[in-house]
Parts: C-alpha cells; sequence; structure tokens
C-alpha cells in the first residue's frame, strides 16, 4: 500500500468507526424493550453460548417463570423447539417477543380448554396483572401466564366462601347457571317429588350480603317442612305435615293417615274412598258446606222432588253407601200419588222411571199407557181416543180382565145362546195376537162351513149358518124341507137330518149328501119284505105303507089274489103267512105261490 | 479470444449478474419489504435471515466472490510471473463481474438491515463498488496497450491516423462534406468552467453536435450504408482519441487518486468482514458446516 493510501485507511477507518458509534456495534440489532437491558458486547453471552448460538437455557435461567412441565410451554406445540424460535431478538426495540394469533391459537395446548363463554372473551380479560398471583410475573408489562386454572383466580367468589373454592363441581364452564353439575342429592336436604321442580330461589334466597348479592346455599333450614312452607292449616294438624301431605303434591293428601273424623264430617261408606280435592275444591283448610248432600253433589234430579221451593235432601233416598243403593221403600210410595199395587208392586223402579237415559220421577203420568204400550193396537180407539186399559184390565195382571158378557151384548155382536159359553180366545185370538176389531159379524168368520160344497147355496144364500141353525143348539135344525123335493111328512118330520143325509161310508166315516139323493123308500129304508112286492125292479112301500106309521098298513088284503072271507078275516096272519129262514135273515112270506087250503090246512 | 468470445463471455457474465439480481429480488422481495420488528413473523424469515439458509450462504458466498475477484486481479496484476496468463483487461472484466455479484449477494444478505459493526464492511463494499465503477469510467479514458499498460501521450498521438486523407482517397465526398468532416476532427478547446465535470458534459453536448452535422453532410452524399457507417466510425473515433489526448493528464491524475480510495475501502471491507465473519462463528452460526 502507497503512503497515501496507508493514510487515507487509518483516517478513513477511524471516521467509520466513529461514524457508527461500534462499541457495541458486533450485535445485528436492537434488543427488545423487554430485553433492553442486555443490550451491550459484554452482555452478549447473557444469552448466546460461544460456540453454539443462543441456548434455551440461558433464557430459562431467566425466565424461572417459564414452567415446562405445564401450560402451554409444556405441549406438543413446544416440545422440542428452543425459545428463540419463538422468542426471537434483535429484531428492534418495539419487536414483539410474543405473538400469538388469537384467532387461531389452539388454547387447548395451555391444558385450559375454553369454553364458550371463555372463548368468547378477548384474551386481556383473564390475561391481566389482576388476576395473576405471581408478582414476578404480574410485573411484567403483558403476559399469557401466570395465570391460575382455579376458577376464583379470576372470576369473584358468587358464594363468598360459603361453598367449595372448586367451582366446577356444581358449575359446567359453559355456563355458570345453571350449575348443572350439581347434584342435590349429594346435599344433606334430597330433593323429592315436587321440590325437585321448584326453583331453587324458593328455598335459596337471595340477599345481599357485605354489599353483593348473595344467594343462600349453606345452612337453609330443612328439618320442617314450615323452614321453607307456610302451615296453611295454622298448626290445626300440628308440626308433621308428612303425616297427611307428600312431596309429590302438597293437595295429594295421605288419606290413610289423615282422620277425618277430627273435622264436623266424618267420612263413611263411599266418601272414604273420594278424592279430597272432589271436596275441597281450593284449599284443604277452607271450610266448605256439608250440612246436605247438594253441597257437593249435584242434584241428578234436577229438583223434580221440590215441593214449596225446597229439595227435600239426598239422604231421603240414598245413602253414603253408594248413589245406586236407595233406601226408598214401596210403602213410601204408596203414600204418594201412584201407590204400587197388585203387579206394579214387583216392578223395578227404572221400568217406569228411567224410560229414557235419565231418572225421572216427576210428570211421568199415571195412566197405563205412560208407560205400557198399547197391546191391542188402538183397536179400541173411537174418534182417536183409547179408553183407558183399566176399564178390561186391572193391576192384578193383564189377562186378568173385568170386560163381562154384559158388556159385550153392548157391542156390535151380542153373545146369544153358545156364544155366552164361549171362550173369548176362541173368536178374539184366531190367531197369535189377540183381535177385537173387525173380526167379522157372520158365522163363518168364526166358524167352518161344512156343509160347503154338499148343500148349494140357494138353501143358505151368503152362507149364512143361519137359515138352519142358531146359537142355542147347533142339532136343532129348523130348514124348510119341503123347498126341496123331498117334502117331509109323518115320520120322516121326526127324524134327524142326519139318519138321511149323513152316511158312513166303507171306512167307517161319516159323508154328508144333500143332493142327488133318490126319492124311493129303499133308498133309506131296507127291504125287510126281501123284494117280495118288488115290480119291474122297484118296491113301492106306499102301497102298503105310510111315513105316519110303518104298522099302519094301508094293505087291503082284499085286492090281492086271495080274497078273506069267513073265519079267514079272523085268522092271525101268521097262520098263513109263515116267516121264512133266508141264510141268516127272517122274513115273512106274504107272497104265497098256492092258494089251495091244504097248502095252509092239513 | 476473438472479440465474438469475448462478446460472449461478457453477456454470460452479465445475465447471470442481473438474473441473479432479479432472482433474489422476486424471491424475497415480499420479505424484505416487511418492517425488521415484523420480519421475524414473516413465513420467509428463516430462509432469508441473515443467518438464514439462504440469507447466510448469499453471505458467504458473496464474501467469497469478493475476496477472490479481488485476490486474482491484485495477483495476476502484480506478479510478472503470471503476466502472461490472459489479457490484464478480461481479469479486469471478470474481477469486476466477481466484485459486482459478490455485493449483490452480500446486500441481499443483510436483508436490506445495515446496522452495527458490519456496516462499516457493507457501506465500504458501497464504497468500493461505487469507486470500482467511477475508476472503471476514467479506466477507460486512458489509452492503453493490448496488455493493457497505459499508453503516454505520445504513443496515443502516434495511434492518431488522417482520418480526413483517408476519407478523400477512399470515399468520394463533395467539398462540403469533406470540409465539415475535416473541422470536426480538428482538437478543439474546450470551454473553460471551472469544475471539470461541467467541462466534460459540455465537451459531451459539443461532440455529439458535432456527429450530428457530420452525419447530415454524409447522408448528403448518398453513400451505401456500409460507407457511411465505417467514415462515421472513423470521425468517432478520432473525436474520442482528440478527447482522450486532451483529458490524458487529468486522467491519469484521478486514476492515482482513485487507488488511494479504491484500496483503502476494499481493506477496511475486508478487516471488518473478518471481524463479522469471526464473531459469527464465534457465536455458532456456521451456516450448512
Amino acid at each position: 500500500m502507497h503512503g497515501k493510501s496507508g493514510i487515507s485507511f487509518g483516517v478513513f477507518l477511524t471516521l467509520m468507526l466513529l461514524f457508527f458509534n461500534t462499541t457495541a456495534q458486533i450485535s445485528p440489532g436492537d434488543l427488545s424493550n423487554p430485553h433492553s437491558h442486555l443490550e451491550g458486547i459484554s452482555n452478549c453471552t447473557q444469552c448466546h453460548v460461544l460456540g453454539s448460538k443462543v441456548a434455551s437455557e440461558k433464557c430459562l435461567a431467566c425466565h424461572t417463570e417459564i414452567n415446562l412441565q405445564k401450560g402451554y410451554h409444556s405441549s406438543t406445540d413446544v416440545k422440542g423447539k428452543q425459545c428463540f424460535d419463538c422468542h426471537n431478538d434483535h429484531h428492534g426495540k418495539n419487536f414483539q417477543l410474543i405473538r400469538l394469533d388469537v384467532k387461531t391459537f389452539n388454547h387447548n395446548l395451555t391444558g385450559f380448554s375454553l369454553s364458550i363463554p371463555h372463548s368468547k372473551k378477548e384474551c386481556k380479560d383473564c390475561h391481566n396483572a389482576k388476576s395473576i398471583s405471581d408478582q414476578k410475573i404480574k410485573a411484567k408489562n403483558y403476559t399469557y401466564m401466570g395465570l391460575n386454572r382455579e376458577c376464583l383466580s379470576c372470576h369473584e367468589d358468587y358464594h363468598q366462601k360459603t361453598l367449595s373454592s372448586t367451582c366446577l363441581n356444581c358449575h359446567n364452564p359453559d355456563a355458570f347457571k345453571p350449575a348443572t353439575k350439581f347434584n342435590h342429592a349429594n346435599a344433606k336436604f334430597q330433593l323429592v317429588g315436587k321440590h325437585a321442580n321448584v326453583e331453587c330461589l324458593k328455598c335459596h334466597k337471595v340477599d345481599v350480603k357485605d354489599g353483593k348479592r348473595f344467594q343462600e346455599f349453606q345452612g337453609v333450614a330443612h328439618t320442617n317442612c314450615t323452614n321453607c312452607h307456610k302451615d296453611p292449616h295454622q298448626n290445626q294438624f300440628g308440626q308433621n305435615c308428612r303425616q297427611c301431605h307428600s312431596e309429590e303434591s302438597f293437595h295429594a293428601i295421605k288419606g290413610k293417615n289423615f282422620d277425618h273424623s277430627k273435622t264436623n264430617f266424618n267420612l263413611v261408606d263411599k266418601h272414604l274412598s273420594v278424592d279430597c280435592k272432589s271436596c275441597h275444591k281450593t284449599k284443604l283448610t277452607d271450610p266448605i258446606k256439608h250440612d246436605r248432600c247438594t253441597d257437593c253433589h249435584t242434584d241428578y234430579h234436577n229438583n223434580q222432588f221440590v215441593k214449596n221451593n225446597i229439595s227435600p235432601d239426598c239422604s231421603q233416598c240414598h245413602s253414603t253407601k253408594g248413589f245406586n243403593l236407595y233406601t226408598f221403600t214401596i210403602e213410601q210410595h204408596n203414600i204418594g200419588p201412584f201407590p204400587l199395587l197388585g203387579a206394579h208392586a214387583p216392578v223395578t223402579c227404572n221400568q217406569c222411571h228411567k224410560k229414557q237415559e235419565k231418572w225421572s220421577f216427576k210428570d211421568i203420568g199415571k195412566n197405563c199407557k205412560d208407560c205400557h204400550t198399547d197391546y191391542h193396537n188402538n183397536q179400541f180407539s173411537k174418534n182417536g181416543v183409547s179408553p183407558d186399559c183399566s176399564q178390561c184390565h186391572v193391576v192384578k195382571g193383564f189377562n186378568f180382565v173385568t170386560y163381562t158378557i154384559e158388556q159385550h151384548n153392548k157391542s156390535l155382536f151380542p153373545l146369544l145362546g153358545a156364544h155366552m159359553a164361549t171362550a173369548c180366545n176362541e173368536c178374539h185370538k184366531k190367531q197369535e195376537k189377540w183381535s177385537f176389531k173387525d173380526i167379522g159379524n157372520n158365522c163363518k168368520d168364526c166358524h167352518t162351513d161344512i156343509h160347503q160344497t154338499y148343500i148349494p147355496s140357494k138353501y143358505y144364500p151368503n152362507a149364512n149358518c143361519k137359515i138352519c141353525h142358531n146359537e142355542s143348539q147347533w142339532e136343532d135344525v129348523s130348514f124348510d124341507h119341503s123347498k126341496t123335493n123331498f117334502k117331509l111328512t109323518g115320520a120322516h118330520l121326526k127324524r134327524n137330518c142326519k139318519e138321511c143325509h149323513f152316511k158312513k161310508d166303507v171306512g167307517g166315516n161319516e159323508q154328508q149328501k144333500f143332493t142327488g139323493l133318490p126319492s124311493n123308500c129303499s133308498s133309506c129304508h131296507t127291504d125287510n119284505h126281501f123284494k117280495q112286492f118288488e115290480k119291474n125292479g122297484i118296491t113301492n112301500c106306499t102301497e102298503c105303507h105310510s111315513t105316519d106309521n110303518w104298522n099302519d098298513s094301508k094293505f087291503d088284503h082284499n085286492t090281492a089274489a086271495f080274497k078273506l072271507d069267513g073265519k079267514h078275516i079272523n085268522v092271525p096272519c101268521i097262520k098263513c103267512h109263515k116267516p121264512q129262514q133266508e141264510g141268516s135273515q127272517t122274513y115273512v112270506k106274504y107272497k104265497l105261490k098256492t092258494f089251495t087250503c091244504e097248502s095252509c090246512h092239513s | 479470444m476473438s472479440k465474438i468470445a469475448h462478446r460472449i463471455f461478457i453477456s454470460i457474465l452479465v445475465v447471470i449478474v442481473i438474473v441473479t439480481l432479479i432472482t433474489l429480488l422476486y424471491k424475497g422481495i415480499s420479505y424484505y419489504k416487511v418492517g425488521i420488528e415484523e420480519r421475524f413473523y414473516h413465513p420467509d424469515h428463516s430462509l432469508l435471515k441473515p443467518s438464514g439458509i439462504l440469507g447466510h450462504g448469499m453471505g458467504i458466498i458473496g464474501s467469497l466472490f469478493m475476496i477472490i475477484g479481488v485476490s486474482i486481479y491484485m495477483v495476476r496484476k502484480r506478479y510478472r510471473l503470471l503476466s502472461r496468463l490472459g489479457l490484464l483487461k478480461y481479469w479486469l472484466e471478470f474481477h469486476i463481474f466477481l466484485c459486482t455479484l459478490g455485493p449483490i449477494l452480500i446486500l441481499f444478505h443483510t436483508a436490506f438491515k445495515f446496522g452495527g459493526l458490519v456496516a462499516i464492511s457493507f457501506w465500504s463494499m458501497v464504497a468500493v463498488f461505487l469507486s470500482g465503477v467511477i475508476g472503471r469510467f476514467i479506466y477507460i479514458q486512458i489509452p492503453r496497450s493490448i496488455e493493457g499498460r497505459e499508453l503516454s501521450l505520445n504513443e496515443v498521438r502516434e495511434m492518431k491516423s488522417d482520418v480526413a486523407d483517408i476519407v478523400k482517397k477512399s470515399y468520394n465526398l463533395d467539398e462540403e462534406s469533406y470540409s465539415i468532416l475535416a473541422d470536426s476532427i480538428k482538437k478543439k478547446v474546450e470551454l473553460y468552467h471551472k469544475y471539470a465535470i461541467v467541462r466534460y458534459i459540455r465537451k459531451y453536448f459539443d461532440d455529439r453536435k458535432t456527429i450530428k452535422t457530420v452525419k447530415a453532410s454524409l447522408k448528403k452524399n448518398n453513400l451505401k450504408k456500409d460507407e457511411y457507417k465505417k467514415i462515421l466510425a472513423l470521425v468517432k473515433n478520432d473525436i474520442k482519441l482528440n478527447r482522450r489526448i486532451e483529458r490524458l493528464d487529468t486522467m491519469q491524475n484521478l486514476f492515482k487518486y482513485w487507488h488511494v480510495v479504491h484500496s483503502p475501502f476494499a481493506l477496511v471491507m475486508l478487516i471488518i468482514m473478518i471481524i463479522h465473519v469471526a464473531v459469527t462463528i464465534a457465536f455458532g452460526y456456521r451456516w450448512i458446516f
């Protein structure tokens, strides 16, 4: 180097050193304000280790507040890193040694997971000097360290040291209220029944303590119900509420335990099973009327028994054993306007009093038809009005009829002759049901016309039986036989019709015959003469006999072949006309073949 | 080395420098734009910080470039033994290349953070670089032999050929043009000003005006393009020689003073750099080693 160059180098170097104030200028940059006290060449090794950059041990030697065993510095995010990886320096006085992206920072890594309310807070709401107990850390301008995980390190103790400081035993980190983790079952007072639904405030009153709002949870008296509840009975039934009441409901009374006889209304029979609320509509101790049944019960009968504006008490007919078990007797009924007589006595009440859904006792009518249906279906109705059943029937029984023959004779069909002795049903119950109207006045309406095909209708027009018969005696026939071709005379007038008109057939059955009968005697009478007088196949009886008398013979022996004269006139007939045996029958032989004397005389 | 090979050589060096500069700027612009106090939290910090894998590397390589660039040029220049090893001009160009690329790398190594003791080294480097640029300007103002040796005034004057005569013989120009051409290559007295720089600037504009006049007159003669270029090159070269002859003494003096500045800056830079490297190594920053 030339002399001039050497001089200029010396001058230049000096100027440069002065200009850059290099006494402490091997530093790569200013330290941040928190480390500003470490500025200067003599302090390099406070942090740096010769030959091996910056050692975390040196950092931790100063920063004793850093605990690598807990908190964020113990997390996987930090483990294995050197301090300067995150907390660098020599980047200017205002360099931020700690910079967290609070929006993306995973607070879980600190070992303290942020619950929902915590996550909505600003960092400084918790990370402030007020919440830091360590004085050394507290002295720092700003740090995320030094916070205690205990709730009370940040939060005010609402319970003012009356409860455990372990808030999370009862509270959920997500919300202070309600204390969802609190289990009242672990408390001295178990919440049973309705107590479980009672708002906490009802028992745990809010007050002011030390000038702050305070809710009492500790030391709440609970030995007696009246510690919290007001005694509505004003000690009428003693202090042991549980004798009657349960925690399930104040109003659900333990019926077994309450002695109702202590009251003015002793419960018996059905009343024993009635729910208290049925009568005690409001409070159990509120006075309730109980003189009349209708004080509790509604009048089922809707004042049907009111007389002079006064309704009799239900107990006159009913008892506490049951509404259906009534005490009203037949005797009581008989005092009333409709005594129960005859067949009415055994009739059950409902048959008359419960014709519809509801029982009815008033204005149900006294007439038979009010209860009974008209069996005769208005057959007796006249001008639209039916006579009352009692005109013919009695309460003794429907079949007991008071209708007389005399009454019947006033009808369109008086009962005469044999009709009087005829039972009613013969004419009025020809079918299943009794019938009284339009059953007909003609004989054939009731009687069968047995001659219908045997006697021509001209002899009894309109099948009028009365032309021959009468109501008194059926057999007493009054037919004018002269209307026929065979006028009855003599003994014929005395004969029964049947003798000529009814004959038994081969089978022995009686067969009537009124038409086509021959008028000769032999058609009815037997020829006792064994055809001795038959002429041309016909025997004319009337030549000798009349209808008046069979024996009164018109025979004149003188007109015969052998004229009687002399002694013959007085000779008995049998002397000449001897009986002859013909088979099993005998007859007198009138027709003699010879009239010689010796034929009769020996 | 042929002229074309030399041009390629120079072009490659220039391209390397420009590409390096652009690449580093492109790569680190977002980081370098960030304030000092924010850089630590920039995602490229660990890469581009002065002690980062790239930043530190650039420091080391840049320093080596400069040390090598200075050393080999100094050795080549000062030791006769090596005087035949390539033209000094090429060595100078390579010296300029390494000592341009080196400071660029150092500049990015600093991450544009200039403070502390090492800042002296940096600014010395800047001074060396700038003085190198100025030195280069002065250097080319002094005509040299093909080996790079400075020529004396007489040697320079001998270099001057009679351009007017050559043109008259070789090219057919009208009288007016010839007159203008002959006038342009005459030595002119510089307009006086107490500051040399003002004088040089005035001279620069005056020469440009002269060349413009020559160009206009040449165009009137309907010369071929090749002829036009050749005549113009002769004129320009003559004007340049005139200027250099005129300033030779001044430039030679300036060049002596330049050495007084350029070398001490380089030395300061080197010494502080050594301290900086020593401190760095002492504190454990060894890059990849």
